[in-house]
C-alpha cells in the first residue's frame, strides 16, 4: 500500500501535465530551428539598414569594415558606450570616410544615429537616423533628408569636427560652420541631435588619434 | 548621489512624462473596466503595483541571468509570460492565507491581471530601454504600478462625476470614457521633455 | 448545406456582430498603439491573424486531451510560440516594420482576443470551425484596425500608405497622431457603433 501511495503522486504528475511537457519540448525545438534558420537574415538586416545610411551620406564607399576593437566613450553618471567606428572604402581600397552609431535621449524617446566624417574625421558628412520617435510634423522633421527638401540634416554637411552650437535664428543655409538652426517648434529634439554629436564626435576622434587611426 | 538622481529621474519618468496608461497605452483593458467608483479603481491599481513589482524584478533577473548569457533570447516572451502567471498565482494564494483583509480589498483582480498588458508590457520596455541595474529596475517597476493606479484613480474620479452629467445614450459606457481617457493624455503631454 | 451557412455566419459574425474590438471590447491596447498609419496597422492585423490560427488549430487538435486545470497554461504556451514566430519573422522579412511596432508584437501574447477564441471556441470545436472562427475574427479586427488607422492617417499627415490623398491646402490635424487622437477616435467610432446597433434593433 505505501509503496502503491508513493508512486501515485509522481504518476499523477506526469499524467497530468505530459501534454505541457511534451508541447513545451516540440515548441522549444520548433523555436530554435526558426531561430537558427532566420537569426543570419535578422544579423544582415541590420548590417543592411546602417550600410544604406551611411553609403547614402559617403557615397564614393562601396563598403564598410570595423575597426579592430569598439572605442569607448564614457558619458558620464557611469554609462559608458562602445561606439563600433566604421571606415568606408571605396573601389580602390581607400579609406573614403568614416561612420558610426550613437545615440542619445530625445524628446520622447532614444533618438539613434549615423554620424558619418570625411576621411581625415576633419569634416563632418552628414547623419541619418536609424531610429527615433519624435513629435510627428515638428521633432520628425530632423528624419528628412536633403533630397526630399529637408532643411536640418544638410546644415551638418561639411560642418568642422568639434563643438557644435544650436541658434534660433540664422541662415540654415550656411553649411561650413558650428552654427546649427533649430528645427521651429521642435527646439527639444533638434537640441538633442546637437548634443549626441557634442557627446560623440570628439572622444572618438582623440580615441583614433591615440590609436593611431587617423 | 548620481545613481540616487537617476532612480528619482527615472521614478517620476516612468510615473508622470511616460505614463504606461496614458502615453503607452498599456493596461486600457483594466483602466475601461475598473475605473468606474474610486475604491474599486484604487484596489486594482494596489493589486497591479505588487504585481507589476514582482514581475519586473523576476523577468529581469531571469533575463540577464539565464537568457542573455546562454543565448536564450528566443525563448524570452514564453519565460516572461510563464514568469508572469506563475507569479500571479503565487501572489494570491500567498495573499489570500496570510492577508485576509488585503485580499478582500484586491484579491478578486488578481487573476484578471495576467492578461493586463501593462505587466508584460514594463516587462518588455525594461529590456527595450537597456536597464542594466537591479535596483533601477524594481524603482521603475514600482513607478510603473504607481503610474497605472494614479491615471485609474483620476479616471474614476472623472467617471463619478459623468454620472451625474448628461451623456448621450449612444456614448455612455465606453465611448465616453476613452474621449476622457484621450484628454487625459493630452494634459500629460504637457509633461513630455521633461526629463531628458 | 447548413454546414456552409452555419460557417459563413461564424465568420462574419468575427466582423459585425462579434467584432473584437468594437463589441467585445477586447484587444484595445494594441488598437490605439499601431493605429498612426494604415501599414503598421495592416501588419499587426495579419501577425494577430497569424497567430490566431496557429492557436486555433493546436488547441483543435489537442482539445481532447486537455486537462482542465492546466488548459490555460497550454493556451498560453501555444500563443507565446506563435507570438515569438510571428516576432521573428518580422524581424527577418519586415524589419522596417518590426521596429516601428517594436513591443507591441509581443504584447499579442496577452491580447485577450486570442486566449478569449482558444478558450470560447477552438477547445469545444473541430478544426475547421475554429480556422474560421480565427479567421472571422482575425478579419474583424483588422478591418476595424485599418479603418481606424486611415481615419487618423489621413486626418494627421493627409496620406494613406504614404500616398498624399488629401487636397495640398489641407493643414494636417497633428493631434490625430498622438495618444488624444487614437482614444478620441475609437471612443467615437465606439459610440457610432453603439447608435447604428440601436437604430438597426
Amino acid at each position: 500500500m505505501s509503496n502503491n501511495e508513493k508512486k501515485n503522486p509522481v504518476l499523477f504528475f506526469l499524467q497530468e501535465s505530459w501534454l505541457l511537457m511534451v508541447a513545451s519540448i516540440a515548441f522549444g525545438c520548433l523555436l530554435a530551428c526558426l531561430n537558427a534558420a532566420w537569426a543570419p537574415k535578422i544579423a544582415q538586416n541590420e548590417i543592411d539598414k546602417f550600410n544604406k545610411l551611411a553609403g547614402n551620406l559617403i557615397d564614393t564607399a562601396t563598403q564598410f569594415q570595423s575597426v579592430d576593437e569598439p572605442i569607448p566613450v564614457d558619458i558620464g553618471k557611469g554609462k559608458v558606450y562602445n561606439i563600433d567606428v566604421k571606415k568606408g572604402i571605396d573601389a580602390d581600397g581607400n579609406i573614403v570616410g568614416w561612420a558610426f552609431v550613437c545615440e542619445g535621449s530625445g524628446f520622447a524617446d532614444k533618438i539613434k544615429l549615423v554620424i558619418a566624417t570625411d576621411a581625415a574625421f576633419e569634416k563632418l558628412a552628414g547623419f541619418g537616423v536609424l531610429s527615433s520617435n519624435e513629435t510627428p510634423g515638428f521633432g520628425d522633421k530632423i528624419n528628412i533628408k536633403p533630397e526630399d527638401g529637408g532643411f536640418y540634416q544638410p546644415q551638418f554637411i561639411g560642418a568642422p569636427v568639434g563643438k557644435l552650437e544650436l541658434t534660433k535664428t540664422g541662415d540654415p543655409g550656411k553649411h561650413d560652420d558650428d552654427q546649427i538652426v533649430a528645427i521651429s517648434g521642435a527646439t527639444v529634439t533638434s537640441d538633442a541631435v546637437v548634443k549626441i554629436f557634442n557627446t560623440f564626435l570628439v572622444p572618438v576622434k582623440e580615441a583614433m588619434e591615440i590609436r593611431g587611426l587617423l | 548621489m548620481d545613481t540616487v538622481q537617476t532612480l528619482i529621474l527615472g521614478f517620476i519618468g516612468i510615473v508622470i512624462v511616460n505614463n504606461l496608461v496614458l502615453t503607452k497605452f498599456l493596461g486600457i483593458c483594466p483602466y475601461l473596466g475598473v475605473s468606474g467608483r474610486i475604491d474599486m479603481a484604487f484596489g486594482m491599481g494596489m493589486a497591479v503595483t505588487f504585481v507589476v513589482t514582482l514581475a519586473g524584478t523576476l523577468t529581469w533577473v531571469i533575463d540577464h541571468v539565464f537568457l542573455v548569457p546562454y543565448g536564450l533570447e528566443v525563448l524570452r516572451y514564453l519565460c516572461f509570460i510563464l514568469v508572469i502567471a506563475g507569479a500571479v498565482q503565487l501572489v494570491e494564494m500567498y495573499v489570500r492565507k496570510f492577508f485576509p483583509p488585503l485580499y478582500e480589498s484586491f484579491g478578486i483582480f488578481l487573476p484578471l491581471i495576467t492578461t493586463n498588458c501593462a505587466i508584460l508590457g514594463l516587462c518588455l520596455f525594461l529590456n527595450l530601454w537597456g536597464i542594466d541595474s537591479l535596483l533601477e529596475a524594481v524603482v521603475l517597476s514600482v513607478g510603473a504600478g504607481v503610474g497605472f493606479t494614479m491615471a485609474i484613480c483620476i479616471m474614476a474620479g472623472i467617471r463619478e462625476n459623468l454620472e451625474l452629467a448628461d451623456v448621450p445614450e449612444c456614448l455612455q459606457g465606453a465611448p465616453i470614457t476613452l474621449i476622457t481617457a484621450g484628454l487625459l493624455t493630452l494634459a500629460f503631454m504637457g509633461f513630455a521633455g521633461m526629463i531628458r | 448545406m447548413s454546414d456552409g451557412t452555419s460557417l459563413g455566419k461564424t465568420f462574419f459574425a468575427g466582423i459585425w456582430d462579434n467584432n473584437p474590438v468594437l463589441r467585445l471590447l477586447l484587444g484595445m491596447c494594441p488598437t490605439l498603439a499601431v493605429t498612426a498609419a494604415v501599414k503598421p496597422a495592416l501588419t499587426m492585423g495579419f501577425s494577430v491573424i497569424f497567430v490566431l490560427l496557429f492557436s486555433n488549430i493546436v488547441v483543435s487538435l489537442l482539445r481532447h486531451q486537455l486537462k482542465p486545470h492546466l488548459r490555460i497554461l497550454m493556451f498560453t504556451l501555444t500563443i507565446a510560440t506563435a507570438v515569438t514566430i510571428a516576432d521573428l519573422a518580422l524581424k527577418a522579412y519586415l524589419p522596417d516594420m518590426s521596429a516601428s511596432l517594436g513591443p507591441y508584437i509581443p504584447l499579442i501574447i496577452v491580447n485577450c482576443i486570442i486566449i478569449g477564441r482558444a478558450e470560447a471556441c477552438a477547445s469545444k470545436n473541430g478544426l475547421v470551425v475554429s480556422i474560421i472562427d480565427a479567421l472571422g475574427m482575425g478579419a474583424g479586427f483588422t478591418i476595424t484596425l485599418c479603418i481606424l488607422a486611415a481615419i487618423r492617417e489621413v486626418l494627421a499627415t493627409g496620406k494613406i500608405f504614404e500616398i498624399p490623398v488629401m487636397p495640398s491646402a489641407f493643414t494636417p490635424w497633428a493631434a490625430m497622431g498622438m495618444p488624444v487622437g487614437a482614444f478620441v477616435t475609437l471612443g467615437l467610432m465606439l459610440g457610432g457603433v453603439n447608435l447604428i446597433s440601436k437604430k438597426s434593433a
